[in-house]
């Protein structure tokens, strides 16, 4: 696997460490990774482990202390803030715990705030209805439930067509049935655009349904389980 | 004790929200600022002026004759009403320094026989009055003794009616009646062109053939008195010895020009101080209102635990009122210190022997109360909505902002880009907020606008007044009448080039209840020097027999072309006529009415008689002419346009940067508070969209263009609005400071609101640079982890 040409996203000794005056914390102690094309990666583990750190990372949120990020064959590691920020509009989708729409914006022109932006993008009405909210994409956010919400923040952060997903916590936020109804959607788009996705939970049933699992304690990947089968959402015991 | 955290709280507010309570607290300053100021300077102004008079018995009434015997002022004196009388000569002289090639005036005034007794009493500078019986001693004004180097014991030549005295200077004084010394014809003061010389009548009477007679009477009233009756009664008795008619202290020059100054200062602290006052609520509210959305969680904890909703609401108060003292404390000392500085200029500018400089407390207690209410007044309903909000409600997280109403279609009318979205909707769901920063920063351009379209026009005045109307380049007034041949003399003398003759007779002209005392200018039917201008600024041809009145004088009297007034002449044979107005011209100076020359003088049936020649000069020749000017025993005084207007201009230059700094500081501390405090509330409100938009791709540049947007809709909406109340303000200030003595034309131009907008817009960019490092440092992360 480490030369495999479909690798899209690559982690190499990635250590980060935290300084608040005298204190150090040390939230990610050495990881190495990789994610072919389409895979989608469940990470799993304790709070504090590390995993928001790692995602956000991969995501050119924050920047590593030691250790090379690649995506294809771009070093992630030596971009500045305006090339992080190009990184991240051209081929990162974020979701995350709160959905952080914009409240002035309508469904539908949350997701167009981005294919705006974005160089291939979806038809926002498209990425609505990949997530099922065609019929309420001209509701502003006040009006929407939480988990329609996220599948408002999922139709966003796809409709660019991204090859990278990452979800830190999408249904951390939701009831049970709700969270189903956003992880549904979630391997749907994985499905139907091939981003390489990343999703962190709580909720341990989800392996069954990913690739990879990936369990992170004390900033450290400590195991990694492989699925064969890889189950559809509603074939899941949640 | 329950307080006390709650006190920590607001001394940590203060500090973490300094920029912006520094911002509140600046504007509360200006106000408080300019109302100290203004009230100060008009206090000080007229309590120094009222002190004055009263010390130095300025008198009441005023009024000139030709000549009266002094048997006349006994039955001045009895004049019911009257307290003192004092016959004077006062007599216009020639100065004539080795140095000095431009034409000068002195004006010489008799000395009562006990100096200590006299009306309008002097205040010595330095050196002694005259001794009585001395016959070549006098007295000069300080201005003029410091603009010529003149000490005790210098010797001034005096040509006095034609002969040339030397006079010793004995002392240096000031005098109520020249606190703004203005010359003959001249429309700003210059020390160097003109003074006062006092000194023992004896000497005036010898040289002007005036033995046991007068030419001036200064009168002062009981209390009480009615001036009117008192002057219609002197004007009866003085009328046979060529009286020119009483008049109050209104028209004596230099008070009027002084009450001018205090109507300005009067208007200034109407208009100023309640415009940052207002401004200053609104920014209250606004900060207030944000801060306590952002502490709803507090409110409600702080209810759950037992805090009486009296006292949250005090912290929330008491942090007001602590930018409200911040302001106060500000503003005292800006305005104490302005105060003095305006002090000074008021010394250079009017000659007081002393300057009373009100440090009454009480205006600035009244400053304070009237600040600490504007600001109360600004969080008082912030304060009510803590007082109402229940502590379950509080504790619970605010719904997300509801766009649903009055936005949505807004936003869909125009196709923006989403980002021009939610600028807009942002602006229309907190209608009052975008509207009241709307109308702060239009105060800031109005208070530009208002202030800046005065130098434009005196602009206007002086290029209408001096090459339109006024083209001589020198103005001779003899000293009395000649006959019409004597234009012939100054033709012949070097350098002229034209000259053309004028008239100028005193008169009263009324019509119905409304007088005027004015003079009266003849001219030649087709001048080409001195004209008149109509209202479309086209010379006027002088009509047969009618008169020509200026605007302001029509006005006065309310009389339009066509109408007749009685005219009084006050010289010569002091006939009365009937005239119809035959036009109404332009004048920006005083009451103008003119009249064809030939008209004039067989309306006064004098026979051809003239006052003295306006005459444009070779400049090569102007060194010779005025030698020959001087020498002429005609020559009364002379008014050198030239010098006249580069006085003026010199005059105002020197007033023009203080004002335009003031004025402009006091905008741009409008601006930058408005726009900042506006700003770091909106970037505070969407810190976490914005900070999303990072995460989402968006650049630095293309997230603060949100923030950044929003100011500029509100910046560029205020232009026009700002320019519209600074027009409305600049028509109200003509109105207010137009006077008998000066009118002040009204243009209004595009290069005034230019640089007004451009000023404001300038102020507007400091603060979005200041906001847009702190858009530029978001932190991206620490949003995502935590719900709102
Ligand atoms: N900005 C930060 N400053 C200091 N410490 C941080 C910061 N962000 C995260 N940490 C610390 O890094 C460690 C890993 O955090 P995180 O990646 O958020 O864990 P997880 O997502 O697995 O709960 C934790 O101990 C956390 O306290
Ligand atoms: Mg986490």
């Amino acid at each position: 696997m480490p030369d495999d040409p479909d690798i899209v996203i690559r982690a190499s000794g990635l250590t980060k460490v935290y300084r608040n005056g005298p204190v150090e914390v040390h939230a990610l102690r050495g990881v190495d990774f990789a994610a072919v094309r389409g895979e989608f990666v469940v990470i799993l583990g304790p709070s504090g482990s590390g995993k928001s750190t790692f995602l956000n990372i991969l995501g050119g949120l924050d920047s590593a202390s030691a250790g090379r990020v690649q995506f294809r064959d771009h070093d992630l590691t030596e971009l500045d803030e305006r090339g992080l920020t190009q990184y991240r509009r051209d081929h990162v989708g974020f979701v995350f715990q709160f959905y952080n729409l914009v409240p002035s914006l309508t469904a539908l022109e949350n997701v167009a705030l981005v294919t705006e932006i974005a160089r291939n993008p979806m038809n926002p009405a498209d990425a609505l209805d990949l997530v099922g909210l065609s019929a309420r994409q001209d509701h502003f956010p006040a009006q929407l439930s939480g988990g329609e919400q996220q599948r408002v923040a999922i139709a966003r952060a796809i409709a660019k067509r991204p090859e990278l997903l990452f979800c830190d916590e999408p249904t951390g936020a939701l009831d049970s049935t709700t969270g189903v109804r956003v992880l549904e959607a979630l391997t749907e788009v994985n499905r139907a655009i091939g981003a390489t996705t990343l999703v962190i939970t709580h909720n341990a049933a989800i392996r069954e349904i990913a690739d990879r699992t990936l369990r992170f304690a004390d900033g450290r990947i400590v195991e990694t389980t492989v699925n064969t089968t890889r189950k559809r959402p509603d074939q899941v015991s949640w | 004790m329950v307080i006390a955290p709650l006190r920590r709280k607001v001394l940590r507010d203060l500090g973490r929200l300094w920029p912006q309570v520094l911002a509140i607290a600046l504007v509360l300053a200006a106000g408080v600022a300019t109302m100290i100021l203004g009230n100060g300077a008009y206090a000080s102004l007229s309590e120094t002026r009222a002190r004055y008079y009263a010390d130095y018995r300025f008198a009441d009434v005023f009024a000139d004759l030709t000549r009266a015997p002094l048997a006349l002022l006994g039955d001045v004196a009895a004049i019911d009403g009257v307290l003192q009388a004092e016959a004077r000569i006062v007599k216009l002289g020639r100065p004539e320094f080795p140095d000095m090639v431009e034409p000068a005036s002195i004006l010489l005034v008799s000395l009562p026989v006990n100096p200590d007794a006299g009306l309008n009493r002097l205040h010595l500078r330095q050196g002694r009055l005259p001794e009585p019986l001395a016959s070549d001693e006098i007295v000069v004004s300080e201005g003029f003794a410091a603009a010529h180097r003149l000490q005790p014991g210098t010797t001034v030549p005096v040509v006095m009616n034609g002969k040339r005295r030397d006079l010793v200077v004995t002392g240096i004084a000031l005098s109520p009646e020249f606190i703004y010394a203005l010359g003959p014809g001249e429309m700003m003061p210059d020390p160097r062109r003109f003074g006062i010389a006092w000194l023992p009548r004896a000497t005036l009477e010898a040289a002007y053939d005036l033995d046991g007679a007068f030419s001036n009477l200064v009168l002062r009233l009981a209390p009480g008195a009615s001036e009117t009756r008192v002057i219609e009664a002197l004007d009866r008795l003085t009328a046979p010895y060529g009286g020119l008619g009483a008049t109050g202290r209104s028209e004596q020059t230099s008070h009027a020009f002084l009450d001018a100054e205090l109507k300005q200062l009067g208007a200034m602290v109407k208009v100023l101080p309640p415009i940052f006052l207002l401004v200053a609520a609104m920014l209250l509210h606004m900060t207030l209102s944000r801060l306590v959305a952002l502490e709803r969680e507090q409110i409600g904890l702080l209810k759950a635990l037992g805090y009486r909703p009296g006292s949250i609401a005090g912290h929330y108060l008491e942090f007001v009122l602590c930018i409200a003292v911040i302001g106060c404390l500000i503003g005292f000392v800006a305005g104490a210190w302005l105060g003095a500085g305006m002090a000074q200029l008021y010394a250079r500018f009017f000659s007081f022997p002393f300057l009373v400089f009100t440090r009454d407390p009480q205006i600035y207690v009244l400053a304070a109360a009237i600040t600490v209410a504007a600001a109360t007044g600004g969080a008082l309903q912030t304060v009510r909505a803590v007082l109402r909000l229940a502590p379950a409600v509080a504790m619970a997280p605010p719904a997300p902002a509801d766009f649903r109403r009055r936005t949505g279609w807004a936003a869909r009318l125009v196709p923006l880009r989403q980002t021009g979205r939610m600028i807009a909707r942002h602006l229309l769901r907190w209608p009052m907020r975008s509207l009241s920063s709307i109308m702060g920063v239009a105060m800031a351009v109005a208070i530009l606008v208002a202030s800046l379209w005065s130098f434009g026009s005196i602009d206007h005045m002086i290029d209408i007044t001096f090459s339109r109307a006024e083209r001589q380049d020198v103005r001779i007034a003899f000293v009395g009448a000649e006959p019409a041949s004597a234009v012939q003399d100054v033709r012949r003398m070097p350098g002229v080039m034209a000259a053309e003759p004028f008239r100028v007779v005193g008169a009263r002209l009324s019509h119905g209840a409304r007088s005027k005392r004015l003079a009266i200018e003849g001219r030649p039917a087709d001048a080409r020097l001195s004209r008149a201008l109509s209202p479309d600024l086209v010379p006027m041809a002088m009509p047969g027999a009618g008169l020509i009145l200026s605007e302001a004088l029509a006005k006065a009297l309310d009389v339009a072309r066509g109408d007749l007034v009685t005219v009084e002449f006050l010289e010569g044979r002091r006939s009365l006529s009937h005239l119809p107005v035959s036009g109404i011209s332009v004048g920006y100076v005083g009451l103008g009415a003119a009249m064809e020359i030939g008209a004039l003088n067989r309306v006064m049936g004098e026979g051809a008689l003239i006052s003295g020649v306006n005459v444009s000069l070779d400049p090569a020749g102007q060194d010779a002419f005025f030698a020959a000017a001087r020498q002429a025993p005609k020559t009364g005084f002379m008014n050198v346009t030239d010098l006249t207007v580069s006085r003026f201009r010199q005059t105002l230059a020197e007033n023009i940067t203080v004002m335009i700094t003031v004025y402009v500081t006091l905008a741009g501390i409008i601006a930058v508070g408005v726009v900042y405090n506006f700003s770091r509330i909106a970037l505070s409100e969407q810190g976490r969209e914005l900070a999303s938009l990072r995460v989402l791709g968006f650049t630095q540049a293309e997230v603060s263009g949100v923030i950044l947007g929003e100011l500029a809709v509100v910046v560029l909406v205020a232009q026009p609005l700002g320019w519209l109340i600074g027009h409305g303000i600049g028509l109200a200030m003509v109105a207010a400071f137009s006077s008998d003595l000066y009118r002040v034309p009204f243009v209004m131009g595009r290069e005034v609101y230019a640089t007004a907008s451009l000023i404001v817009i300038a102020a507007a960019l400091l603060s979005a640079i200041a906001v847009r490092g702190r858009i530029n440092r978001l932190d991206m992360i620490a949003v995502l982890k935590t719900r709102e």
